[in-house]
């Protein structure tokens, strides 16, 4: 061992103050009957706080000293009562102290626990949280992403619009196709058709070459909605026909209708 | 060795020891000795120095006073554990009366507060400012600390005039234990040229 290094880290001024456990105090006895140099830093230390005090000494009053000796006198004085009762006395201290020590320890312990539970549950209400946030943001995302796509088929030049208007059926009826002749893809806007029950569905039909081309089944829903891809149509409408749709269009629920 | 703690203790004190001058060991042997006078001649040597650092623990001269009374009581009773081989009378006296006073201020404050809880920071509110500085003051004990450093003067009036423990220190101000012990030794250690000590 380093001795400067020992006499450095100021465990001497720690043994000194009274300050270090029972075993880090035989460590520091150990060092001191072996190494002179540590013997005498000890002193040192010892030395300047003695002189320190000295310095910052103050006076008691003068009765204390009497108060003292009479004290001393009287617990000399040989009576055989009194000794039990000084050590019963001693005792009820003792164990007043330890109920004391025994009790904060208790409320500390409980308050811990307390703390450490509350910390507990409100960690696992931040992780759902978290999970919840992180849950909402995909389906903002998401929505995000169909807007953005929506938007860029609405504004793109190679979509043309097809609008279908109402028939004597559905006079208020209204739907826009966006379609686009090069690549084939078609989506459906719809603005105003009515509610159908839940054995129903919208199905669109392209007119090529004068006959009805199925173009997909659908329901109400904001937004482009995606149909099949459709070449070469002429007009595209929209019927009523039983869920899943039909192979032939039911012409006489048509709702709207339009012109390429 | 004691000899040279006379220079320092007031006239009346030297006055009043005239009756014999006793070395460390002398005096322990006739304390050991149950001899009655031998407990006047250390209370008449040592009762300033002692009372100094209990006052600057507890602010309450009455309690101060009984502490010291208790402190004085101890020493005549427990003067059979001391074991010279292991430090200095002085050293053994001043941490027996630190840890009483610390006791007491303990007890007094739960009793005040009636807490149990938090102990330590009950402790530690009553603080000593006024007697601390004007103690300084009238002993020029401000002129010994100006010859430390800022960061070394906190950790000597923490231990010094508040009774504080180095590791209650790190607790209380956030510095590493181990920083707060360099910091003591270095401060302890520049102080002892002014101190006349080595």
């Amino acid at each position: 061992m380093n001795i400067e290094e020992y006499i450095s880290s100021g465990v001497l001024e720690s043994y000194v103050l009274g300050e270090l456990s029972e075993s880090e105090i035989q460590e520091v006895e150990q060092m001191s009957a072996k190494y002179p140099e540590i013997k005498e830093e000890i002193i040192q230390i010892e030395l300047s706080l003695e002189k320190l005090a000295f310095k910052t000494a103050v006076e008691p009053n003068a009765d204390v000293k009497e108060k003292l000796l009479a004290a001393i006198e009287e617990e000399e004085t040989p009576v055989i009562a009194m000794k039990p009762e000084s050590s019963s006395s001693w005792m009820r201290y003792a164990a007043s102290v330890s109920i004391l020590v025994a009790v904060s320890a208790s409320i500390l312990a409980y308050t811990y626990y307390n703390n450490w539970k509350n910390t507990e549950a409100q960690l696992t209400s931040l992780i759902a949280q978290n999970q919840q946030i992180a849950s909402d943001y995909n389906v903002v995302n998401q929505r995000l992403d169909k807007i953005e796509n929506d938007f860029n088929v609405v504004s793109s030049s190679a979509f043309s619009k097809v609008t279908m208007k109402g028939t004597d059926n559905a006079p208020d009826a209204l739907a826009d196709i966006y379609w686009n002749a090069d690549t084939k893809e078609v989506y459906l806007s719809i603005q105003n058709l009515r509610e159908l029950s839940q054995e129903q569905q919208f199905q669109l039909w392209a007119i090529i070459d004068g006959q009805p081309v199925d173009a997909g089944t659908f329901n109400l829903t904001d937004g482009l909605l995606k149909m099949k891809n459709i070449a070469g149509a002429a007009a595209f409408a929209v019927t009523i026909e039983p869920k899943g749709g039909s192979i032939n269009p039911s012409l006489e629920t048509m709702q709207v209708v339009g012109n390429v | 060795m004691v000899l040279c703690l006379f220079n320092i203790i007031s006239k009346k004190r030297m006055s009043k020891s005239k009756q014999g001058i006793l070395d460390q060991d002398q005096l322990v042997q006739r304390l050991k000795a149950r001899d009655k006078s031998a407990l006047s001649y250390l209370y008449d040597n040592y009762s300033a120095a002692i009372y100094g650092a209990i006052s600057r623990i507890i602010n309450d001269e009455d309690v101060a006073e009984e502490v010291l009374q208790d402190a004085f009581m101890k020493y005549w009773d427990k003067i059979g554990s001391y074991d010279d081989s292991k430090g200095r009378l002085f050293t053994w006296m001043l941490n027996l009366a630190r840890n009483l006073s610390i006791d007491k201020l303990r007890s007094k404050e739960i009793k005040k507060t009636k807490k149990t809880d938090d102990i330590s920071t009950n402790v530690y509110n009553v603080e000593n400012e006024n007697l601390i500085y004007q103690n300084e003051e009238s002993i020029g004990v401000k002129d010994l600390m100006k010859n430390l450093r800022e960061e070394e003067r906190k950790i000597v009036e923490m231990v010094y005039f508040k009774g504080y423990t180095q590791s209650e220190i790190a607790d209380e101000t956030g510095i590493p234990l181990g920083t707060v012990k360099t910091r003591l030794r270095m401060a302890l250690k520049n102080l002892r040229s002014v101190l006349g000590v080595g």
